[in-house]
């Protein structure tokens, strides 16, 4: 008789991350104040005095407060808040659209913050590329010539610069749209301009501030997959601003969440769904369905004597995803990590889990 | 105790208080004492003459001497030089467009303004030119409109090459923006009169002297509205461009510039609008003309400076017409040109040159005059014009019997017994009066400079004829916030008046300032009434427009909340939506002030004494230190009356614009 004890599934595609080396964004300690004299604050007692107090007492307000990370080659480092939780300032203080108040960030090994205008410019222009909220197009040109846009300001020549953006263009899926103005398309095409232009420039890394907030939930979805897609196929490094929880978790290798202009937890999205950190990140994740997220090794038990024997999953297999495998096997599946058992889940522990989320 | 008292503040709502507790009292207090010093001390205490600087128009004069003798000398000096040589660049650009025009002859003159606005304003703004010269011919009146033209052209070109430049840096530099703002401001509150003889003294009379006042007057709109342009491109195109590496260079003509090119078109052409207002005065001081014909005609030939002042109407309208189609039709953000698109233009374009380049050689082939001689109507119109004048100046008409009353009763209950009250009042009592509202309204500083500006006033000698022209500035302002508030309201709450207001108020904003007088000077023909009424017909339109405009933008959510909670029409209008358009509402007062002093000093040309005739006397009789000082009086009056008004709201850029 032929008995399952293969692995039942595929395992996950193996990440993309490449942890080997120096990570390709550091930012340490940055901070931003806004207000007169706001670099005076830093480092005295009144930074550490909630947004409110601070504003009371001088006027200033924090925006990022002591924010420090790494991104590795090929990560999405989604960063999550809500409104005024100071995401938007920290994603613009990395390329220094906004000047950090104090702190740190390194890109592809070189220091940002104490690069002169020049050598900023050239970080912007070949090292990073950024897609906003509300596009930034400009209206007075072609779709095809935004898209050129970054090579036109880099100097490249017309020629060329058109001939890649063609090519852009077809990977966005946009090559019909070429001769039209950024006017006469939808919201969504408008962003996949915004895409498309930040692509032409083959960046290392991809800065995305809240790009699917002002689109229609269907298509924000048809845009996280075209953002899903485009990862896989160049394995761009990518940071990602955004205030929809969905939607972090659906991209994100690691996620940051802010709050106040500080980072209160930093993890992979099973880390938040599955430990959160305190209260308030708890609030948040509380109405994600666990099971969509957390994987078998956050639900596995010690597997006992004679149970190590039955069906196999990859221990990163997402909870959802084993629930067939384990309801049709009588005896309790084994979580399997680099080829050996290191627990087992059976009806009673998918039960009690999915029993846990909606209590 | 205590403790308990701010909690108790926190809690407890402010008693209501009665009207004469708050603000509006204070004022009505503050006028009460200045009639009661009115009555009290009656022409006991005029200006004394200690406090006179009686020899100052003496020393102006000897300084114009020294100024016109230096000026002539055989070898001036740098700085004369300087000046002459601005002067008489002035003078030749103007007299190289005249000439220019006038060696295309007619014909070619004519085929290239029509072919210009056809190719880039359409058919409609093209047959609008087309009209408007046929207009000319028919009024007999080429030569003066194309010399106008030429004037009017150059301004603008000198106004926008230092204008826009200046906008762009307003709108990319706060620091800038804040620094120029006031001087700016100063420039706008500064009626045209005022600087005609500053102006005069530095270039001398003649076309330089015109195109410098028209610059004075359409350089600061040109600003604004270029710096209103480049803040109003989206701040996330900005960003994008400086995301993507762009440099401050890159950011500006590519981004900023295209995207603000609607807007600064329509700098370009409010330029030409606030310009050709001032052609009547330029007329005054060498500008040729229709100006010229205007001011010259007023006293030999009213019927000509009429239908020169309407040709200067249908001029404005026309470049009007044509330059805002030519803002929108070449808006690349809304036109979607591609190569196929931009070829056959540019052909169009070529099509069009080359049909210029035609009429011009057929013109000279059949012998076309510079100027278009052939049949005119002039006769036939003046004729006209002449018997409606004649009709209303009748005693034995309808029309006679309505306007002489009204001039009649504004005369004898306004403008004299008002007259005689600010003439005879003690000067303290006005200067610390005025002093006193300005702080109650606006503020300390603007106290001070209204003290300031009324001691500068007395000093230079003007305090009696300034005081006249207060209360002439007095009763049309309140004429004109009686006919404006009201259209004004009226505008926001009817579509249907709106669009009926419209035309006519754009016809009104565009009539040059002078040519509102001549009509009154038939119609009332008494002293000051003509200056008075042209004032309050010259700030109406603004007023309104700012009424409607601050009643129109009063939130919607406030609107429909009154709304549901059951409010009737009039119970919104009152409670809600002129309360909070009462910034607006001031606004209008404000402006409504500055302008009427504008045209009431004006007046001065025609008969309304004070100020005015001090320096059209100046201007026309060479008495140059008193034109001079009536004319810082104006100015010093203008700035008094600015800051009583201007409330405590913080001017920002393009309050006036």
């Amino acid at each position: 008789m032929v008995r399952v004890t293969t692995l039942a599934l595929p395992a996950p595609p193996a990440s993309r991350v490449d942890r080997s080396g120096e990570p390709l964004i550091r930012a340490a300690g940055v901070w931003k104040i806004f207000g007169r004299h706001a670099d005076r604050i830093i480092g005295t007692s009144d930074a550490e005095l909630p947004r409110a107090e601070l504003r009371a007492k001088t006027g200033c307000v924090a925006a990022v407060r002591d924010v420090s990370f790494d991104v590795w080659p090929g990560e999405v480092f989604v960063v999550m808040g809500l409104s005024g939780s100071g995401k938007s300032t920290l994603v613009r203080t990395l390329i220094r659209l906004i000047e950090p108040s104090a702190g740190q960030v390194d890109i592809a090994g070189k220091d940002v913050t104490a690069a002169s205008q020049a050598e900023l410019r050239e970080l912007r222009r070949h090292t990073s590329s950024m897609v906003f909220q509300h596009f930034g197009l400009l209206a007075h040109r072609r779709v095809i010539d935004n898209v050129a846009f970054g090579l036109e300001i880099q100097g490249v020549s017309k020629a060329e610069r058109l001939a890649r953006a063609e090519k852009v263009l077809q990977l966005v899926g946009l090559e019909d749209s070429a001769n039209s103005f950024p006017d006469q398309l939808s919201g969504g095409m408008q962003q996949r301009v915004g895409l498309a232009r930040a692509f032409a420039v083959d960046p290392k890394v991809m800065l995305y501030d809240e790009p699917f907030s002002a689109l229609d939930p269907l298509i924000r979805r048809d845009m996280q997959d075209e953002v899903i897609r485009l990862q896989h196929e160049t394995g761009k490094t990518m940071v990602f601003i955004t205030h929809d929880l969905p939607e972090a978790l659906r991209l994100g290798d690691r996620i940051a969440i802010m709050r106040d202009g500080a980072i209160v937890q930093l993890g992979t999205p099973e880390e938040l769904v599955g430990s959160p950190a305190d209260e308030y990140v708890e609030n948040f994740v509380r109405d994600i369905p666990r099971s969509h997220v957390l994987t078998i090794r956050w639900i596995m038990r010690d597997a006992r004597p004679g149970e190590e024997d039955g069906p196999r999953l990859d221990v990163r297999t997402n909870v959802r995803k084993a629930i067939p495998v384990i309801a049709e096997s009588e005896r309790p599946v084994c979580a399997v990590e680099d080829g050996r058992v290191v627990g087992v889940v059976d009806r009673e522990t998918v039960l009690t889990a999915i029993a846990g989320e909606s209590a | 105790m205590a403790v308990a008292q701010p909690a108790a503040r926190a809690v407890a709502a402010p008693a209501p208080r009665p009207w004469w507790r708050g603000r509006a009292g204070l004022v009505v207090a503050v006028v009460l004492g200045i009639v009661i010093s009115y009555f009290g001390w009656r022409n006991d205490v005029p200006w004394p003459a200690s406090l006179t600087w009686n020899s100052l128009a003496a020393h102006l004069d000897s300084f114009q001497t020294w100024l016109s003798d230096h000026r002539n000398l055989p070898h001036p000096s740098i700085v004369f030089r300087a000046f002459n040589g601005l002067a008489s660049f002035l003078d030749d650009i103007v007299g190289w467009l005249t000439s220019f025009f006038f060696k295309l002859t007619w014909i070619g003159t004519t085929v290239l303004g029509v072919l210009v606005v056809l190719r880039y304003g359409g058919r409609r703004a093209a047959l609008g030119v087309a009209a408007a010269f046929a207009a000319f011919a028919a009024m007999g009146l080429w030569e003066p409109s194309v010399r106008t033209f030429a004037l009017t052209f150059a301004s603008v070109a000198l106004a926008l090459a230092i204008g826009l430049p200046l906008g762009v840096l307003a709108g990319r530099s706060d620091r800038f923006a804040r620094a120029i703002t006031p001087v700016l401001d100063a420039m706008q509150i500064i009626p045209a009169f005022a600087y005609l003889m500053p102006i005069v003294i530095l270039f001398s009379v003649g076309p330089g002297a015109a195109v410098a006042t028209t610059l004075i007057y359409a350089i600061p709109p040109a600003i604004r509205i270029t710096a209103l342009g480049i803040r109003g491109v989206q701040p996330n195109t900005v960003e994008a461009a400086t995301a993507l590496g762009a440099t401050r260079l890159q950011t500006l003509f590519k981004v900023q510039l295209p995207l603000a090119r609607r807007m600064l078109l329509l700098s370009v052409n409010q330029t030409i609008l606030f310009a050709l207002s001032m052609v009547v005065i330029a007329g005054l001081i060498g500008g040729q003309g229709l100006g010229d014909v205007v001011t010259s005609g007023l006293y030999s030939n009213p019927a000509l400076a009429l239908l020169a002042g309407v040709a200067i109407v249908i001029m404005a309208i026309a470049l009007d017409r044509a330059t805002e189609a030519m803002a929108i039709r070449t808006d690349p953000a809304h036109r979607h040109l591609t190569e196929g698109k931009k070829r056959r233009l540019r052909l169009y374009t070529l099509a069009c040159a080359a049909a210029v380049g035609l009429a011009v050689g057929l013109g000279y082939a059949f012998g076309a005059g510079s100027v278009w001689t052939g049949w005119t109507g002039q006769s036939w119109l003046l004729r006209q014009v002449q018997s409606v004048l004649d009709y209303v100046q009748n005693p034995s008409t309808f029309v006679f019997h309505i306007t002489n009353p009204i001039g009649n009763f504004i005369v004898q209950y306004g403008l004299e017994p008002l007259r005689t009250f600010f003439v005879a009042t003690p000067w303290p009592a006005m200067v610390f009066g005025l002093a006193l509202i300005a702080f109650l309204v606006s503020g300390l500083r603007p106290a001070l400079i209204v003290a300031a500006m009324l001691a500068v006033v007395g000093v230079a000698n003007e305090w009696t004829p300034a005081m006249d022209t207060l209360s002439q500035v007095l009763v049309a302002t309140v004429l004109t916030l009686a006919v404006g508030i009201p259209l004004g309201i009226w505008a926001a709450e009817s579509e249907r008046a709106r669009r009926g207001m419209r035309p006519v108020l754009d016809v009104l904003q565009t009539l040059p300032q002078l040519v509102y007088i001549i009509p009154f000077i038939y119609l009332m023909p008494v002293s000051i009434v003509p200056g008075v009424m042209a004032s309050v017909l010259y700030a109406s339109p603004v007023v309104i427009r700012l009424v409607e405009a601050g009643i129109r933008e009063v939130s919607p959510n406030s609107v429909e909340a009154a709304g549901a909670f059951g409010a009737t029409r009039a119970q919104v209008l009152l409670k809600v939506k002129i309360p909070l358009a009462r910034e607006a509402i001031m606004l209008g007062v404000n402006q409504g002030l500055i302008m009427v002093l504008a045209v009431v000093v004006i007046g001065g040309l025609v008969g309304s004494g004070a100020l005015g005739y001090d320096v059209a006397q100046g201007l026309q009789r060479s008495l140059f230190g008193q034109g001079v000082l009536a004319s810082l009086a104006i100015l010093a009056l203008g700035i008094a009356l600015d800051r009583v008004t201007q409330g405590r709201r913080r001017r920002r850029l393009g309050d006036l614009a």
